[in-house]
């Protein structure tokens, strides 16, 4: 009976995700080139080759690096103003409310290309309103600055981005979750004089445990998994790739350098990666008894 | 609910409300600011004045004359649109055996259809062009529609599962109780109750699909299925010495304002959809 209900769904996801990991752990274990794909050269099984070759590679393991470390301020960023605004939000009236709502909602409906393209022309060299607004009030050695040439601004510009895109999410979340505690057990605590911060820390915080927990670890999936803004925003991975992440670095080696066989296997190292993080999510969510 | 503190001090009201403006000029000002650039002249596109000096709509007439854009927009669309109906209808039929029956390896279901919302795409951007260019799906709409629904499914049957928990099913059989078919009990006491669950989903789905950047520019070659994400980065204005700048500008507001706005208007929907599974209400 479930089945029948069931039997689409299932369907569908072995079709098209099943069949095409299958496929992806296959590429990876062969010397796949752009020869291959166009049948002017044999298939070369490699075995682990392409794994070998990955993980004697240097430029690996800077971008594997760069990726933690950007996913890392992604989602501290995000969390840190997500949890602030879910905080406002619960001290504020309900036009200002609304109107944070609003405002958070739009950054968040914002498609991650279009999105990018507006942080581009924000910071835009020569146009742009922040360097305009910047040697508007004294820095003048900021007109004409470059935001996407230096690696660490680069990095810093996406951040933002990312995380002005992002952090609706765990400020709704957060604000529900917030609302979801019962008045008494506050004002029981108010009552026997502990102050705001003490109410904060004591009373609330372990409360939301739980769900800090979750939003944070989908953070982390979701920033260790950035590919358009990266992508878009250093024109696919900066100057000489130093602002290359895990996934835009498995694209450019399968796509731009036709290199298959090493893309793959870059695939399914990342895979590996986060279905550890997806592991340790599951069990989060089994401990604060979430019913799946 | 639980307010913080009773006792508010008219500094702490006005530290509120300049963090609470601060707050929203960071959400608005980028999205404000591409608007300006897309209404600007070439000759002040450069000016840095963030209310034009002078408006125009030439940007938009150029991109609405390029039969590049309007292809797609088009694309976009109608891939977007079939995409969330096939998700929503095949999450549908499954959130309601999640939710209503029992079967072995229900948990493990919910467990896949998590793993999947969190599998990196890129991972099957080179398999998936593979197939696709050996069964003749590449640059299609279905070489879209897809693994659009193959991720898209995951969050339907998710959100609609958490929403389908919250429906009184006894209201089903009190109503056949009552002397009204099955078909009956489903149409008028079980639909318009799931409805709104189906809705928001179907929202949430459509915006997936419609901000994928990823697929559409791996699996697509020409503008006969390119969306407008994908379209977008091949830009490069109306004529080739032109600066696209102001076309980019108009192009951006185009696919972004229409969400923006449908997402403001069914603000409470979409708070509820994407807080139903972190939070149980």
């Amino acid at each position: 009976m479930a089945f029948a209900y069931l039997a689409p769904t299932l369907l569908v996801l072995a079709g098209l995700l099943g069949y095409p990991i299958y496929q992806l752990v296959l590429i990876s274990l062969y010397d796949y080139n752009q020869e291959q794909v166009s049948g002017n050269a044999p298939l070369n099984f490699l075995g682990l080759g392409n794994y070998q070759k990955l993980l004697s590679d240097k430029q690996f393991w800077t971008v594997l690096a760069q990726t933690v470390g950007f996913a890392a301020v992604c989602v501290a960023g995000t969390l840190l103003v997500g949890t602030a605004l879910a905080v406002l939000a619960t001290r504020v009236r309900a036009v200002p409310r609304t109107l944070l709502f609003l405002a958070a909602l739009g950054a968040w409906a914002t498609p991650a290309v279009a999105g990018s393209t507006i942080w581009l022309f924000l910071f835009d060299a020569n146009f742009g309103l922040v360097n305009e607004v910047l040697s508007g009030i004294g820095l003048h050695g900021m007109a004409g600055f470059s935001w996407t040439y230096g690696q660490w601004t680069a990095f810093g510009l996406v951040a933002a981005q990312v995380i002005w895109c992002s952090f609706p999410f765990v400020m709704v979340t957060l604000y529900a979750g917030i609302r979801a505690i019962p008045g008494e057990v506050v004002e029981a605590a108010a009552l026997d004089g502990a102050s705001t911060t003490r109410i904060a820390r004591s009373v609330i915080l372990p409360l939301l445990r739980p769900l800090l927990l979750v939003v944070t670890i989908q953070s982390i999936i979701w920033d260790f998994k950035i590919f358009t803004q990266i992508y878009v925003m250093t024109n696919g991975g900066g100057i000489a790739g130093r602002n290359l992440v895990l996934n835009v670095y498995a694209y450019q080696q399968a796509f731009a350098a036709s290199e298959y066989g090493l893309g793959a296997s870059i695939g399914v190292v990342t895979t590996v990666l986060l279905l550890a993080i997806t592991v340790v999510y599951l069990r989060v969510l089994k401990r604060s008894g979430e019913v799946l | 609910m639980a307010g913080l503190g009773g006792t508010e001090t008219l500094g702490r009201k006005s530290r509120w409300a300049i963090l609470d403006l601060v707050v929203v000029v960071y959400a608005l000002v980028p999205v404000l600011w591409i608007m300006s650039l897309s209404f600007k002249t070439t000759k002040t596109l450069t000016d840095g004045n963030f209310i034009p000096r002078e408006w125009t709509l030439d940007n938009y007439k150029a991109i609405f004359q390029t039969s590049e854009f309007v292809r797609a927009l088009g694309n976009s669309i109608g891939i977007a649109i079939i995409s969330t109906v096939i998700a929503v209808v095949l999450g549908t039929m499954a959130a309601y055996a999640v939710a209503r029956l029992d079967f072995p390896g229900k948990k493990a279901l919910v467990g896949v259809s998590l793993l999947v919302a969190m599998f990196p795409q890129v991972s099957l951007v080179s398999p998936l062009f593979e197939i696709e260019r050996s069964v003749g799906l590449f640059n299609t709409w279905p070489g879209l529609i897809l693994p659009y629904i193959t991720f898209a499914l995951p969050l339907s049957i998710y959100t609609l599962s958490a929403f389908f928990r919250e429906i009184p099913w006894e209201l089903e059989k009190a109503a056949k109780m009552d002397g009204a078919t099955p078909a009956q009990a489903f149409r008028k006491v079980i639909a318009p109750l799931a409805a709104p669950g189906v809705f928001t989903t179907a929202i949430l789905v459509f915006i997936l699909c419609w901000n994928d950047f990823l697929f559409a520019i791996s699996l697509t070659s020409t503008s006969a299925s390119r969306t407008v994400p994908a379209a977008l980065s091949f830009f490069t204005g109306a004529s080739q010495f032109e600066d696209p700048t102001g076309s980019i500008s108009a192009a951006a507001v185009v696919i972004t304002v229409p969400i923006i706005v449908f997402v403001l208007l069914f603000q409470r929907r979409i708070v509820a959809g994407l807080t139903s599974g972190a939070v149980k209400g």
